[in-house]
């Protein structure tokens, strides 16, 4: 900086003395000979190779200072791209922070636990007895869940029946789900452990929220017996077409179970009746406590997904049952059940309807030897039901979707070995004075499914028992699931 | 065949499956970018949402912000390419959403699942619903998207999150 500050200072001395040469040359005349002009042109030409000689240094300088000017612009560049560089790195590091923030908090304890729960209440009055007017903690449930990796979790439900479990009472407290899920593959998961059987559309989804109707439907309460849950392991996945494959080998039935002469009717108003475990598989699936596990039974079940709003699916399940000890030396028995489901959902209308059918088979032994008996064991039982619903108002939130359902079952649509004289249901009257139930019935429900948002839900509906009148009843719930 | 020798199948049909691919993701962000915008650059934005803001994006979505803080990139066509997550039914779902310069929904893939039930999501023809939707529309499940049997949760809360985030869009991101 100091040769460039003092260039101009150099110009200007040059300048000086070449005029005061001339000046001096102008004011003595007398000395202006030869010798003095060679004189004076050397001193000229001295100058200027002088001057040439600083243009030249000037030069250098100018240069000098170009390439100082361009190494400070490179130095700037490089530390604007070392700024942009870090920015970057900043960048990248809040998309990660953000990518951990952004995630919605679960669990208070670990990330990896979850914890859920469903409930209902009923409130259910049979309009031609009121005296049987009940109301109900039918469920509280709390589930909890655990992550063990991205490709392994655990899920576990845990029940209570009817508000208190003791002894003295008719609660129970039950493990409805407890099983291990490990996908193996984008398409493909095994699963081991208690896990609820995929039949019909409501056993895989049970909680109030999913369902129409203050309590669940008569087919798949009665025929597939909701909530239906066995031990084993199970291969399922589902394509991004939409086809949903599961299928497994697990514990089965055991018919042991079956109460062939009870004293009284095993229910007497339509709560009892889903409640009684009086339907063949109710009464005989073993729910993991202590299951005979002699025989196993194999299931499978298709579904198709594919076109949103639309729910098309099968199943089918079949295995030998524990046979009854008494009497003893019974024939094997095969118990099968199948069932198929669709539901459709265009807009604010919701149709849905299940078939199902199951079979017990050599039961005509059995039902000889316990001949006379309130309850044989029955061969055949079917029910079906279509439902309509339509979502009639939405605001906020809020959801206020009207139904209807029709459904037939008959839990004894046909029996084997019923002894001469006898039919399957007692005739005359049981010890209450009142004709026994028939196993079989038409019933039209209508009501109203109010949501307050989609986990909580306020229900009405009213029930007609064609063949069994006395069960007509009118019902209010509430349910929630989170 | 016994029930024993059923039972040593399982473990054979569990290896013969198992495939070295890693589960649950389906995309990752890299792969959605590409997915969605192909080889166009993509420069993240450091988007932060105020408290101010927040109240903003929940009063008129109707949905909880769960985070303030957002994924988001803005391509070079004036596009942007936003990631998020959802509670399904317990589990989260993270997903990816592709939006033209025009603040239309281009397309919507799904990240990771990672629930036992619900993967229906993923389902092409259902994704496919949310195709040309923009803040203002009405985006409810039920009535705008169909949703699919037995995976309604997280129908709800995908629906409900893309809701969110088509708000914050236009509330916040959109000229960034």
């Amino acid at each position: 900086m100091n040769s460039l500050a003092s260039k101009p200072a150099a110009l200007s001395l040059l300048a000086a003395a070449l005029l005061s040469a001339g000046a001096a040359a102008a004011a003595d005349p007398v000395h202006t000979d030869a010798a003095t002009a060679q004189k004076l042109e050397q001193q000229i030409e001295q100058m200027a190779q002088q001057l040439e000689a600083m243009k030249a240094e000037l030069q250098q300088l100018k240069a000098q200072n170009e390439a100082l000017a361009a190494q400070q612009r490179q130095q700037a560049a490089q530390v604007q791209q070392q700024a942009v560089q870090a920015q970057q790195q900043a960048a990248q590091v809040e998309q990660a922070v953000a990518q951990v923030q952004a995630q919605p908090q679960r669990g208070g304890i670990s990330p990896d636990l979850s914890l859920w729960g469903y409930g209902e209440i009923y409130y259910t009055h049979p309009v031609h007895v009121p005296a049987l007017t009940q109301a109900d903690l039918a469920r509280a449930v709390f589930g909890i869940g655990y992550r063990f990796d991205d490709r392994t979790v655990f899920n576990s439900e845990f029940e209570v029946e009817h508000a208190v479990s003791s002894a003295s009472d008719k609660g129970e407290f039950e493990v409805e789900q407890f099983y291990v899920d490990h996908q193996l593959a984008s398409w493909a998961a095994v699963r081991g452990g208690l896990f609820l059987m995929p039949f019909g559309l409501l056993n895989e989804h049970h909680e109030p929220t999913s369902y129409f109707g203050v309590q669940r439907n008569f087919v798949e309460t009665l025929v597939i017996p909701s909530t239906w849950r066995e031990g084993g392991f199970a291969f399922h996945g589902d394509t991004e077409a939409g086809i949903g494959w599961d299928f497994g080998l697990t514990t089965g039935v055991n018919l042991a179970n079956w109460d062939p002469n009870p004293e009284n009717p095993l229910y007497r108003t339509a709560l009892d009746l889903e409640n009684s475990g009086a339907a063949p598989l109710q009464a005989t699936h073993q729910e993991l406590s202590l299951a005979n596990a002699q025989h196993l039974s194999q299931y499978v079940s298709l579904s198709y997904k594919g076109i949103p709003g639309l729910l098309a699916g099968a199943a089918v399940f079949t295995g030998n049952a524990a046979t009854p000890t008494s009497p003893p030396h019974l024939p094997d028995q095969r118990v099968t059940l199948w069932e198929a489901h669709a539901r459709w959902t265009p807009g604010a209308a919701d149709l849905s309807a299940v078939y199902a059918r199951g079979g017990i088979t050599n039961s005509a032994a059995y039902n000889l030897a316990n001949a006379g008996g309130s309850n044989p064991m029955p061969s055949k039982f079917w029910g079906y039901y279509l439902q309509g619903a339509y979502t009639v108002w939405r605001h906020h939130g809020y959801r206020l979707a009207p139904f209807v359902r029709w459904e037939r079952y008959d839990m004894g649509a046909g029996y084997a070995g019923i002894a001469p004289g006898f039919g399957p249901v007692p005739m005359g009257l049981a010890a209450d004075g009142q004709p026994w139930p028939q196993p079989h019935d038409r019933v039209w429900t209508y009501g109203t499914n109010f949501y307050l948002n989609p986990h909580v839900v306020v229900k009405a509906d009213y029930q007609s028992f064609q063949t069994n009148s006395d069960f007509t009843r009118f019902d209010f719930g509430l349910g929630l699931n989170f | 065949m016994t029930p024993s020798s059923r039972l040593i199948l399982l473990p054979v049909a569990a290896v013969a499956v198992c495939a070295p691919a890693q589960a649950m993701v389906y995309l990752s962000v890299e792969q959605a970018q590409k997915l969605m915008f192909g080889e166009a650059a993509l420069t993240p934005l450091l988007i932060t949402l105020t408290p101010a803001q927040a109240a903003q994006v929940e009063a008129d979505s109707g949905v909880h912000v769960f985070s303030p803080s957002l994924r988001v990139w803005k391509a070079a066509d004036g596009g942007y390419f936003m990631v998020d997550a959802v509670i399904g039914k317990h589990d989260l779902i993270t997903y990816a959403l592709a939006l033209g310069a025009d603040g239309k929904l281009r397309q919507v893939e799904i990240l990771e699942y990672r629930e036992a039930y619900g993967g229906e999501v993923r389902n092409a023809r259902w994704r496919a619903q949310f195709a040309g939707k923009q803040h203002g529309d009405s985006l409810e499940l039920g009535q705008d998207i169909q949703g699919i049997s037995g995976a309604t949760l997280s129908c709800e809360h995908l629906t409900a999150g893309i809701r969110r985030m088509l708000a914050t869009y236009a509330l916040v991101v959109r000229g960034r």
